[in-house]
C-alpha cells in the first residue's frame, strides 16, 4: 500500500467506528461527524491535486503515481454529494446510525482499494467493498433493494474464485502478487502463464464491473436500492470495484507489447458490446434509474475500449472517461432521487411536463446528459474524441466508427428520456410538484460546474493529465 | 516421502469448480446456490495452496489461505443474512420468485 495516503483510508474507517457510539442519542451528530469527515478528506485530496508544485513532476513531496491520486479524489468527490444530498433529503425510514458508518467503510474500503500495491490486497479490499455494497443495497428494506442485492450476491461472487485462481497463478510464476515483481516478470521473460493468470484476473474483474455478458445484476441493483445509494453504486462503487481494477491490468498487458493482441481483441469485442447492448437495451427503458442503468453498462464499454487498445493515450482517455462518468451519472441519479423524493415516481410513463415544476433539475439533467453523449464543449466530448483517436490509432477502425455512432444512439435515448419527463405534455397529476430545496441541488449544481469547466478548460485537463497523471502511472 | 502430484491437484481444482458451477447452474434454491457458491471458492483455495506447494513457498500460501477463509467467511455471513431478509420480506427462498424488477 502507498503509505502516504493512508489517512485517507483510516479516518473513514475510525469515523466508522464512532458514529454508533457518539450518534445513538443524537441523529444529528451522526450526519454532521459523516459530513465532517468527507468534507475534510476532499479539502485535503484537492489541495494535494490541485497544488501548483505537483503539476511539474518536481518539488513534490507526496508520491508517485497519479491515478491513485485522482481516483481518490473521484471517491471523495462522489461520497461528499451522496452524504451531503442523504442529510439533506432526511429520510425518516432509513437507520441512519448503520447507513452513514457503512458509507464511511466503503470509502474506507474504495481508498485501500486504489491504494494497494499488490493484487491480494487488491482483492480484499475488493471484498469488504463488496460486503459494503450488498448492505447499502438493502438500506430502505424494500423488496426491489433485497432482489438487487441478492442478483448482485450471486452473480458476482463467482468472480471471486476466478481472481484466487488467477493469483494462485501468479504465484507460480512470480513467487508474489506485487505489481513490481509482476512488471519485472512481463518484461523478463513474458510467457502464456503470466499472460493465462492476468487473463484470469482480468475475466474475474469484468465480471465485477458488469460487462455485457455478465451485466444481468446491473440493472437490478441499480434500480432496486435506495435513491442516494444508486448514484453512489453506479457513480464510483461499482467503477471501483470493477474498473479501476480492469485500467490497471490493462497498464500490465501494454508491458507485453504486442504479444497481448488477443486481449486487447477480446476486451475491444466486449466493450463494442456493452456499448451496443447498454444503449439499444436504453431506449425502451420505462424507468429513469434502469434506463441510467443501462446507460452506465453503455458508458464502461468506452472505458473498456480505451483501456483495451493497450496504449498511453488509450489508458488516459479511459481514466478521464472514469472521472467523466462518476460526474455525470451522479448528476443524473442524484437528479432521479429528487424526482423520487417530490413526484413520487420515477416511472417515465407517468412523468410528464417536470421543466416548469423542477426548472433546475431538468437544466443539469441536460448538461450531464450532454456530456454523456460526448456534445463539446463538455468534458464527456474529450473523453471520448480521446478514446476514438486511441482506437483509432491502434488501427482498430471498426470499434472507433462504432464508438462514434453508438454515441449519437446515447444522444437519442437521453433526448426520449429528457422529452417524456421533463418536457413535453405536462400531467396534471404531478402539478402542484415543487422544486426540492437548494441544499439537495448543491451537489448536482457543483458536478455540473465540474462537467463544463473540466470542458471548457480542457488544455489544462490535459496537460495535467499528461504531464502529471501519465508520467507518474507507475505501475 | 509422498511424491508431489501437481497435475492432479490441478485436475481436482477443475473437477471441483465445474461441480460447484453445475450445482449453481440447476438449483433454484437460493440456499443451494449459495452451497454451490461455497463449492466453487474451495476450488480457489486448493488452487493456492498447490501452486504454494509446487514453488516451496508453502508458508506465503498458508497465510493467504487463512486470510482468504476470513474473507470467505464475511461474504457468506453477508450471503445468509440477505437470504434471510428475503425469506421474511417475500416468504420464499425460489430464485424463480426474484423477478419483480425486470424490463
Amino acid at each position: 500500500m502507498i503509505s502516504e495516503f493512508l489517512s485517507y483510508s483510516i479516518v473513514p474507517l475510525l469515523s466508522a467506528l464512532a458514529i454508533p457510539f457518539l450518534g445513538r442519542k443524537n441523529e444529528k451528530i451522526t450526519e454532521i461527524l459523516a459530513n465532517v469527515t468527507i468534507l475534510a478528506g476532499l479539502i485535503n485530496i484537492g489541495y494535494i491535486l490541485f497544488n501548483p508544485s505537483n503539476h511539474r513532476n518536481q518539488y513534490s513531496t507526496f508520491t508517485q503515481d497519479g491515478f491513485t491520486l485522482l481516483m481518490i479524489f473521484t471517491i471523495y468527490l462522489v461520497a461528499m454529494c451522496v452524504v451531503f444530498f442523504s442529510t439533506r433529503m432526511n429520510d425518516r425510514k432509513i437507520d441512519k446510525n448503520s447507513y452513514y458508518p457503512l458509507i464511511m467503510l466503503s470509502v474506507s474500503a474504495m481508498c485501500s482499494m486504489v491504494m494497494a500495491r499488490d493484487f491480494f490486497t487488491l482483492y480484499i479490499f475488493m471484498e469488504a467493498l463488496a460486503v459494503t455494497s450488498f448492505a447499502l443495497i438493502t438500506t430502505d428494506d424494500g423488496r426491489g433493494g433485497i432482489e438487487g442485492a441478492l442478483k448482485y450476491f450471486l452473480l458476482t461472487f463467482p468472480a471471486s474464485a476466478l481472481i484466487i485462481i488467477g493469483l494462485a497463478l501468479l504465484m507460480i510464476v512470480s513467487g508474489g502478487f506485487s505489481f513490481e515483481h509482476i512488471q519485472a516478470q512481463i518484461i523478463g521473460a513474458p510467457d502464456f502463464l503470466t499472460f493465462l493468470a492476468l487473463s484470469l484476473i482480468l475475466l474475474g474483474f469484468l465480471i465485477k464491473s458488469g460487462m455485457v455478458p455478465f451485466h444481468f445484476w446491473t440493472p437490478d441493483a441499480y434500480q432496486g436500492s435506495y435513491s442516494p445509494v444508486s448514484a453512489y453504486l453506479a457513480g464510483i462503487v461499482t467503477k471501483i470495484s470493477g474498473v479501476y481494477a480492469i485500467i490497471r491490468l490493462s497498464m500490465f498487458f501494454k508491458l507485453f507489447d504486442d504479444k497481448a493482441y488477443k486481449a486487447s481483441e477480446m476486451l475491444l469485442l466486449i466493450g463494442f458490446a456493452s456499448i451496443a447492448w447498454g444503449a439499444i437495451a436504453a431506449m425502451r427503458q420505462k424507468d429513469f434509474k434502469r434506463m441510467l442503468a443501462f446507460s452506465s453498462i453503455s458508458q464502461l464499454g468506452y472505458i473498456l475500449m480505451g483501456a483495451g487498445t493497450f496504449t498511453t493515450l488509450g489508458i488516459i482517455a479511459a481514466i478521464f472517461h472514469l472521472f467523466n462518468h462518476a460526474t455525470f451519472k451522479t448528476t443524473l441519479f442524484l437528479n432521479s432521487a429528487s424526482l423520487e423524493k417530490n413526484a413520487g415516481t420515477t416511472d417515465m410513463k407517468k412523468l410528464g411536463g417536470m421543466e416548469h415544476n423542477m426548472p433546475v433539475t431538468s437544466w443539469t439533467s441536460i448538461i450531464a446528459l450532454f456530456s454523456t453523449a460526448g456534445v463539446p464543449p463538455l468534458s464527456g466530448f474529450w473523453s471520448k474524441i480521446m478514446i476514438i483517436i486511441a482506437l483509432w490509432m491502434t488501427g482498430s477502425e471498426f470499434y472507433a466508427a462504432a464508438a462514434l455512432i453508438f454515441s449519437i444512439v446515447t444522444l437519442a435515448y437521453f433526448m426520449i428520456m429528457q422529452k417524456k419527463i421533463f418536457f413535453g405534455k405536462a400531467n396534471p397529476e404531478f402539478a402542484h410538484v415543487k422544486e426540492v430545496d437548494f441544499t439537495l441541488l448543491s451537489p448536482v449544481l457543483l458536478m455540473s460546474a465540474i462537467i463544463i469547466a473540466a470542458g471548457v478548460f480542457f488544455p489544462y485537463v490535459y496537460d495535467y493529465l499528461a504531464n502529471t497523471i501519465a508520467t507518474r502511472m507507475v505501475i | 516421502m509422498m511424491s508431489y502430484t501437481f497435475s492432479l491437484d490441478w485436475f481436482f481444482v477443475t473437477l471441483i469448480f465445474f461441480t460447484g458451477a453445475y450445482c449453481m447452474a440447476v438449483s433454484r434454491n437460493i440456499v443451494k446456490q449459495l452451497i454451490g457458491l461455497e463449492i466453487i471458492s474451495k476450488s480457489a483455495l486448493i488452487a493456492v495452496i498447490s501452486s504454494g506447494a509446487l514453488t516451496n513457498n508453502i508458508n506465503l500460501a498458508q497465510a493467504v489461505i487463512i486470510v482468504l477463509i476470513l474473507v470467505e467467511a464475511v461474504i457468506v455471513a453477508t450471503g445468509l443474512a440477505l437470504l434471510v431478509k428475503n425469506y421474511r420480506l417475500n416468504g420464499s427462498i425460489d430464485l424463480e420468485k426474484l423477478m419483480s424488477l425486470k424490463g
